[in-house]
């Protein structure tokens, strides 16, 4: 059942970022510049490039350092457990054990720990301040906090990013509350169950929320060519 | 006169009986008792004892008083009138023979040992794989019960003695008779049913008297004298010696005060025995650091502490096809409870389709803090049945492979056979689960492809000369044995070798042979490998279960369950020095499993962060969900 759903799940969100991308994506020339031509080591340069743009901008402080270095350390430990976590189900259709297990295990708290940090760091900063609904703004008859304009995908960044905060707590709890002998095996399997599915929910907000953090980064890149 | 009149009586009352079943019943084929009626109460065998009949004659009623006193039959008196015996003997403890009945999962196999050739070899007439067949060391059918007859319940090769290959032996059971079931081994109720004693019923089956053990096992019967030795014309129906003759054949004597009214019988018969039946045959005891084997130094098994019999769980219908209780026997056997009758089946009602679970008030276990990949990797007697691992295997005892409960039977702690465990090993189900094991040493010849044992007979004759009686154990364990020795012995044993083959000697897991210089090359052998079979009882109780401490129980670097060791069992000094870790037999990787031993040291930090990351998370979250509520409640007054 959850191999099902994760595969489908999986290839539903891709599905939909390639269309989304398709329908958003940013002009190559306004990326690359116009006179750039495609050279031998471009493929590689590419991927750099991409993931350059996961390097969410900050401000050259201590604290800024701090996130950035905690961001990446959260995708890494993120891939890895994606990895880890979903490759035995899905394509050995199995519980993980051995190495799985152990690498699994290994990097599970440090992310776990990355995502309370980034929680305490990026919180303030995903607030809703800004006047992302004008017509409920206009129907409460108040002011947002600040009058910046929103960017584009800021909202659904938000959004997501408490998606993760949210779905990130249940995933936690349900994996380390069954290393205790407070669950027999019935709860044990349903804490189980909600590990996989809030995982699956949390992997799905993440490569959604990485996917959009990419194209804004993009977007800006080409605005800043212009 | 009076005998035809009671002989008369007796056969109306059969007749009757007879007719009344067969019009209350739908199968004309059963007999009396073959249908249970459905009463749970215990139904009271008055019966008259019969004996063995003649060829195409009725069975005779014996009398206390006649002459000759006959030995009961108990073919005739159990299985005559009442119950099919052709339907007993297809059950499991009758059918070893039968080449059509699905071995199932390896069992305890017999163990033929011997300590005079260094021998002790796993036999079975299943085709349990690491098992001979008797016949392959020259077993005929009567040599195979001189040395297990002792705890077999008659039928399979008892009944085969006159089928033998050695004509001797054929002619023999004439005066031997067969070894018929014996029905009283398991169903008898009596507290005197003599089974192990000096008269009883394994002694009789060492000295041959197939015909008479039933009966001296009885609580109101004595039988003395030995049918080894009579000449092969013998007959025990017109006992008649030479005059001067020293052999004494056996002879039978009842308590007359057992025979009440016609003469009949009042055996105590239980449909379920009591434990102390089957104990007999399947009695295990762990051999203490001392060599004793004390049974009041261990508890029993804890189902049968809470009450239980062992034929609550092992049960059969008339085929007498008993549950063996392991998982996935449903492919093998047709007794509908198998799935419902192994562990899982009773505490968890798994694999069934209606709620089973709980049967005969067994506990669901809550398993708290168990990780459920144990389920699927672990049988539930890996943690539950056994001793508790330690780093080294313990020597056991079982009543098959040591006599155990019988007059004479060797009390020392390392005679032979030599049985190690707890040995937690992969199973033929992928699981890892708690087994015996023996590490068979015997003499074989050897092939390309084959390695098959020789018969004892040419062994002993190649040995005696090398084995003598000073090298012999005391304690019947394995005699002193050099390197030498077994060069000569291979030598003696080459001799005779047919051509393409060689003699080898297997031991401790490895195969010696001789090189080209007549010296001694020892290799591991897929041949050598040790005979294992899983276990289930003894189980302890919940408290007492792997994993009841903490996952140090067994996720540790020195941790009896994975990294204990077996130790290699030989009379070779240099192979019984050596020893297999159970890491080996689990097929695990010894890296993974010990880095993941070695990262429960880091557990309690790892589960420490995680809980200290739920708590920030969940601060933030309420931190911020609080401001939302805030927010809409100002909203809401601003409104309003």
């Amino acid at each position: 059942m959850f191999r099902s759903a994760a595969i489908t799940c999986f290839i539903a969100v891709f599905i939909g970022i390639i269309l989304h991308f398709i329908m958003f994506k940013p002009k190559f020339n306004d990326v690359f510049g116009k006179d750039r031509t495609m050279r031998i080591l471009d493929p590689f340069r590419l991927v750099f490039f991409f993931v350059t743009l996961l390097f969410i901008e900050q401000k050259w402080s201590l604290v800024g350092a701090l996130r950035k270095l905690l961001f990446l350390l959260a995708m890494l430990c993120f891939v890895i457990l994606v990895i880890t976590g979903f490759i035995p189900m899905i394509f050995y259709h199995h519980l993980i054990f051995g190495w799985w297990l152990m690498i699994h295990a290994t990097f599970a708290p440090v992310f776990a720990a990355c995502i309370a940090a980034l929680a305490i760091l990026w919180a303030d900063k995903n607030r809703f301040d800004k006047n992302y609904w004008p017509w409920l703004n206009r129907a409460l008859q108040r002011q947002p906090k600040s009058t910046d304009e929103p960017q584009e995908f800021e909202l659904e960044l938000k959004i997501i990013f408490w998606l993760i905060l949210i779905s990130s707590l249940p995933m936690i709890l349900s994996a380390i509350l069954g290393t205790f002998p407070f669950f027999g095996t019935d709860w044990n399997r349903n804490l189980l169950q909600i590990h996989r599915y809030s995982t699956l929910l949390l992997s799905l907000f993440a490569i959604i929320y990485l996917y959009l953090s990419v194209l804004t980064e993009m977007k800006r890149t080409a605005a800043k060519v212009h | 006169m009076k005998n035809g009149f009671r002989a008369l009586a007796l056969v109306l009352i059969v007749a009757l009986a007879t007719v009344s079943v067969i019009g209350a019943q739908t199968d004309p084929d059963a007999k009396l008792g073959d249908i249970p009626d459905g009463s749970r109460s215990n139904f009271v065998h008055l019966i008259p004892l019969l004996s063995e009949p003649l060829p195409d004659k009725e069975p005779d009623q014996i009398y206390p008083d006649a002459d000759p006193v006959l030995p009961f039959s108990t073919k005739a008196t159990c299985g005559g009138n009442c119950h099919s015996y052709d339907q007993i003997s297809t059950g499991w403890h009758f059918n070893a023979v039968d080449p059509n009945v699905n071995p199932g999962r390896k069992g305890q196999p017999w163990i033929y040992t011997d300590h005079t050739i260094a021998t002790q070899i796993p036999l079975s007439h299943r085709d349990w794989p690491g098992t001979f067949k008797p016949e392959q060391i020259g077993l005929t059918p009567m040599r195979f019960l001189d040395n297990f007859g002792r705890q077999m319940p008659g039928g399979v090769i008892g009944e085969m003695v006159d089928k033998s290959s050695n004509p001797d032996e054929s002619l023999k059971s004439e005066v031997t008779g067969k070894l018929e079931i014996n029905c009283l081994a398991c169903h008898s109720g009596s507290p005197y049913l003599d089974m192990g004693g000096s008269r009883g019923y394994a002694i009789q089956v060492i000295k041959r008297n197939y015909r008479w053990a039933a009966t001296a096992a009885c609580e109101f019967a004595y039988v003395d004298g030995t049918a080894a030795n009579l000449p092969n014309d013998y007959d025990f129906r017109a006992p008649y010696l030479p005059a001067g003759s020293k052999l004494k054949p056996p002879v039978v004597e009842y308590q007359k005060e057992a025979f009440g009214h016609d003469d009949w019988i009042k055996f105590d018969i239980k449909l379920e025995g009591p434990k102390e039946r089957c104990y007999f045959c399947h009695s295990n005891i762990d051999v203490n650091e001392d060599g004793t084997t004390e049974k009041w130094f261990r508890d029993e098994d804890v189902h049968l502490a809470a009450g239980l019999k062992c034929a609550d769980c092992h049960r059969n219908g008339l085929d007498h096809d008993i549950i063996r209780g392991y998982p996935g026997e449903s492919h093998n056997s047709k007794n509908p409870l198998t799935v419902s009758s192994s562990c899982e089946g009773c505490h968890l009602g798994k694999d069934v389709n209606r709620p089973v679970a709980g049967r005969l008030a067994a506990p669901v276990p809550k398993h708290f803090g168990i990780p459920i990949i144990h389920f699927d990797k672990l049988t539930c007697t890996s943690c539950h049945s056994g001793a508790w691992p330690k780093n080294q295997t313990v020597a056991t005892k079982t009543a098959r492979a040591h006599a155990l409960g019988i007059a004479g039977a060797r009390k020392e702690g390392d005679v032979l056979p030599h049985l190690l465990y707890p040995v937690f090993a992969r199973g033929s189900d992928g699981k890892i689960g708690v087994f015996k094991l023996l590490w068979p040493a015997y003499w074989a010849t050897m092939t390309d492809e084959n390695v098959a044992p020789i018969d004892i007979d040419t062994v002993k004759s190649a040995a005696s000369r090398v084995i003598t009686k000073n090298a012999f154990s005391k304690t019947r364990s394995w005699p002193k044995l050099s390197e030498e020795d077994i060069v000569k012995i291979l030598t003696n044993l080459g001799s005779d070798a047919a051509e393409g083959t060689k003699p080898v000697y297997i031991t401790g897991g490895k195969l010696l042979s001789l090189d080209e210089g007549d010296k001694i090359k020892t290799e591991d052998s897929k041949f050598a490998s040790a005979y294992m079979w899983p276990i289930a009882h003894d189980v302890r109780p919940a408290a007492q279960s792997l994993g009841i401490g903490s996952c140090s129980d067994c996720h540790t670097t020195n941790s009896g369950f994975i990294f204990g060791t077996v130790p290699a069992d030989s009379p070779l000094k240099a192979i019984a020095d050596s020893a297999v870790k159970m890491i080996d037999l689990q097929e695990l990787s010894k890296l993974a499993t010990k880095t993941f031993a070695w990262s429960f040291m880091f557990r309690p930090m790892f589960k420490l962060v995680s809980v200290l990351s739920s708590v920030v998370i969940i601060g933030v979250l309420a931190f911020y969900g609080l401001k939302m509520v805030g927010f809409i409640a100002k909203v809401v007054v601003n409104k309003g």
